[in-house]
């Protein structure tokens, strides 16, 4: 039996869909987490989000989902995907400032940058500290959709360059990782990705 | 940065259709199947554009929604009739990335751009505007070009900034589908007005068209119906021609 890898579904707009059709595709079995019981039944964790930090986090809170999820983050492997890497942090700027879940030292602030913002379309990745997850994926390109970024000085794996503009596009804690880019959006490199994340 | 080589898709359910000036439809495939072939060719994304749902004051048609989806690791985005913050969770759950909005947000309720920003995240909503010029200004049309609106498109490309969208879907009513190039001085005069990604649509009909609009514009990306429609060029054509011409696009 593989692992299975669960995808936590809370809110309004989280976009499942495509996390789990991508995660399937790498040959990952999913189970789409609903509700706090079900998150005995999984080996590994995907944090979703599409929506801003502060309704992510009132969401889960509303789920009853937060200190569910802090417990079992001590020990599951954890991929946190855009929104998802972002509500790691301490805080987040969006709409006023929110406490997110604190399990990486940053804060999200807005992308200050002499170009369009939401910074939109595939770029590259630089990875400057190596690890599973993205073994085999530096300078690959990926999907990034947002306005928000973290920031961050000691967790970092990969960063991305928007505009002459430098940004955090990936961190690792231990058995925590997260992207600010869409990998179920990327192709054949997004693909690559959860496959690396199944076989952790 | 890469500029964005998009695909548009105009449905009239159950066919992606081609209209010219918006009008005269005629029949070019089933969305799943050119979805799925424009991504092979390297698509960066999929615009999904139900032309005539706000016409008949209907929904996007959530299956076909779901079957496009289904075929594609790229980003989609979908509309066509969407007026409410339900209609966008719909079509978020059903595997859309964004939600284009166009003729309730002009023509009844603005604040639905506010809300949907403060609901799912800017990078979330793109507002599709169809631009008809009028001498040396443009103004706001709705229902596929058949409704003037009053709304001069400048102006509102930047009242829909300020309202937290995240993108811009620009088409041109005059050049829309005639494959005669775009309307360059309409797509420059929003690029500069908005912060924005803009993505411009209506007039590709040579490799030519595109690379003039990539270099006198700069847009966030580039929406192609018919050129690629009717197989007179390939998505893996288009690209390798812009990098030879210096053009950033991804691999």
């Amino acid at each position: 039996m593989s692992d299975v890898i669960g995808i936590v579904n809370y809110g309004v707009a989280g976009n499942i869909h495509s996390i789990k059709k991508a995660v399937e595709k790498a040959g990952g079995q999913v189970l789409v987490l609903n509700e706090v019981n079900d998150f005995s039944k999984v080996d590994k964790l995907i944090l979703p989000g599409v929506g801003s930090f502060k309704d992510a986090m009132q969401e889960l809170e509303k789920g009853g989902f937060i200190s569910p999820l802090e417990e079992v983050m001590h020990s599951l492997p954890t991929l946190g995907i855009c929104l998802g890497m972002q509500i790691l942090a301490l805080l987040g700027f969006e709409y006023g400032k929110t406490k997110g879940l604190g399990v990486v030292h940053a804060e999200v602030k807005p992308m200050l940058v002499d170009a369009a913002v939401p910074h939109m379309g595939f770029n590259s990745i630089d990875v400057i500290k190596p690890n599973q997850l993205l073994k085999g994926l530096d300078n690959e390109q990926f999907y990034f959709m947002h306005s928000y970024e973290m920031v961050n000085y000691t967790d970092i794996s990969a960063l991305t360059e928007y505009a002459e503009h430098q940004f955090v596009s990936a961190i690792h804690m231990g058995h925590i990782f997260g992207v600010q880019f869409h990998p179920e959006k990327s192709r054949e490199a997004g693909i690559a990705l959860f496959e690396n994340f199944v076989g952790l | 940065m890469t500029t964005r080589i998009i695909v548009k898709l105009d449905i009239k359910p159950p066919f992606v259709v081609k209209p010219v000036h918006f009008e005269g439809l005629r029949k070019i495939g089933v969305p799943s199947d050119l979805a799925r072939k424009y991504y092979k060719q390297g698509a960066d994304e999929v615009y999904y554009i139900d032309i005539v749902a706000s016409l008949y004051q209907r929904e996007v048609l959530f299956d076909e929604v779901e079957n496009v989806a289904n075929e594609l690791f790229i980003p989609l985005a979908v509309g066509g009739g969407v007026r409410s913050i339900d209609d966008f969770s719909n079509l978020f759950h059903r595997g859309a990335d964004k939600v284009v909005v166009n003729t309730y947000a002009v023509q009844d309720d603005a604040n639905l751009i506010n809300q949907a920003a403060k609901t799912f995240g800017n990078q979330a909503v793109v507002v599709n505007i169809e631009a008809k010029r009028w001498g040396n200004h443009w103004e706001c049309y709705t229902d596929c070009g058949r409704i003037q609106s009053g709304k001069d498109v400048v102006e509102w490309a930047k009242e829909i900034e300020q309202r937290g969208a995240g993108e811009i879907l620009l088409q041109s009513v005059d050049t829309d589908g005639r494959q005669r190039g775009f309307d360059i001085d309409l797509a420059k005069q929003v690029v500069e007005s908005v912060n924005i990604p803009v993505v411009v649509a209506s007039g590709a009909g040579s490799i030519e068209d595109i690379k003039t609009l990539i270099k006198e514009v700069s847009p966030s990306g580039v929406a192609i119906a018919s050129l690629f429609h009717y197989d007179r060029l390939t998505v893996t054509d288009l690209k390798e021609s812009l990098r030879e011409n210096g053009i950033e696009v991804s691999e």
